[in-house]
């Protein structure tokens, strides 16, 4: 699973998260990505269920990129614990991602096949989102 | 070539509120600069101007703004697109003189496929997608097109190697730069289902570099909250 290897402090406030993508919003490696449409925590779980159904689907041949990396962490009380006595454990780590946000990109392969890739890692992910390509971009 | 013609508006409006608006009504906020005259701040159409970015040319296309009842010839310096829509929100348009050498960004295209991707089962990768050129306006290209088909794995293709006319055209961009080449496969590997098993469970905590509770304390933490569970349970029993 992909996390930090040092931080500066284990818990984060959570933050909000409006507006949309200004950066990273672009291909910069593929000629094709998943781009996101809508905002979300995606954690770490859930980008290493996206790699292994691309990996598995293209086999050998073609390059992936991760665009997004979990580098926040998410804390969760114990179960049965009554409120207060301060914030709980940290548990998993997560990437927050806004609209428009690039979170794989791909190459060395066809469209066909990197378009049904991005459709299997897309259904990894809680949120909509939608197949782009170098030729369809301005 | 075809002329192509942008007609723009001068825009008295400012802020996000008139944009907006004049975006729903099929225009996009630009700005006109560069050469002699004052920059101008302007609407022009957005299918006009998409149009020319997705031309062959793309952005390199020279066009003419009609403006006030004059005419510039001009590029597309830079635009502004929506991440999540794709959509156009603004564009900066230069002017340019015919006779003036310009520095321009042109893309490079590939065609065949690598022998290092046939024959030696690498993958083909694209490093660089467009280089720098200095070049009168007249005389820039639409793209470097280049043959892979002789590439092999480890070789590369560099900027030096594009086919372009020295006389006309400077090239800009570091000669060594790679611009494509074929590298090995490196194999996934997938680990076992066991072996991926006990990660899940429990992830392990990143090193904290200063300041953060260190695992004794926190350990202490658990247990301070497990003995105050306690004794609030009974507490309930005596009651």
């Amino acid at each position: 699973m992909l996390m930090p290897k040092k931080v500066k402090y284990r818990k984060q406030q959570r933050g909000r998260r409006r507006g949309k993508a200004w950066r990273g919003g672009e291909l910069s490696f593929g000629e094709y990505g998943l781009k996101a449409l809508e905002p979300a925590w995606i954690t770490d779980r859930q980008i290493e269920a996206s790699r292994v159904a691309i990996t598995r689907f293209i086999k050998r041949g073609g390059k992936l990129w991760i665009r997004i990396f979990p580098d926040k962490p998410f804390t969760k009380k114990p179960a049965e614990t009554r409120m207060g006595k301060g914030k709980g454990a940290p548990e998993r780590w997560v990437a927050v991602v806004k609209p428009g946000r690039v979170l794989f990109e791909m190459a060395g392969v066809d469209a066909a096949t990197a378009k049904e890739a991005m459709e299997l890692a897309a259904h990894k992910l809680p949120i909509h989102t939608k197949f782009v390509s170098r030729a369809e971009s301005f | 070539m075809e002329q192509i013609i942008v007609e723009a508006t001068p825009r008295d409006t400012r802020g996000k509120n008139a944009a907006r608006r004049m975006r729903c009504a099929g225009q996009i906020p630009a700005v006109l600069y560069g050469g002699s005259g004052e920059p101008q701040a302007v609407a022009v159409n957005t299918k006009q101007v998409a149009g020319i970015l997705r031309s062959e040319s793309g952005h390199n296309t020279i066009f003419t703004v009609k403006l006030n009842g004059s005419e510039h010839k001009a590029i597309l310096k830079d635009w502004q697109v929506d991440p999540a829509k794709g959509s156009l929100l603004h564009v900066d348009m230069l002017r340019i003189a015919m006779d003036v050498r310009m520095r321009v960004k042109v893309p490079v295209h590939t065609f065949g496929e690598p022998q290092g991707v046939k024959m030696q089962g690498g993958i083909f990768e694209m490093v660089t997608r467009e280089v720098e050129i200095e070049c009168l306006p007249s005389e820039i290209p639409d793209e470097f097109k280049v043959d892979v088909s002789g590439l092999m794995i480890g070789k590369q293709l560099r900027a030096a190697d594009l086919p372009l006319d020295p006389q006309k055209i400077k090239l800009l961009t570091d000669p060594q730069r790679v611009i494509a080449h074929v590298v090995a496969l490196r194999a996934e590997e997938e680990k076992p289902v066991e072996a991926a098993a006990p990660t899940e469970a429990a992830p392990a905590e990143p090193e904290v570099i200063k300041k953060g509770k260190k695992e004794a304390e926190e350990g202490e933490e658990v247990a301070a909250e497990a003995e105050a569970k306690g004794k609030g349970k009974e507490k309930e029993k005596e009651k």
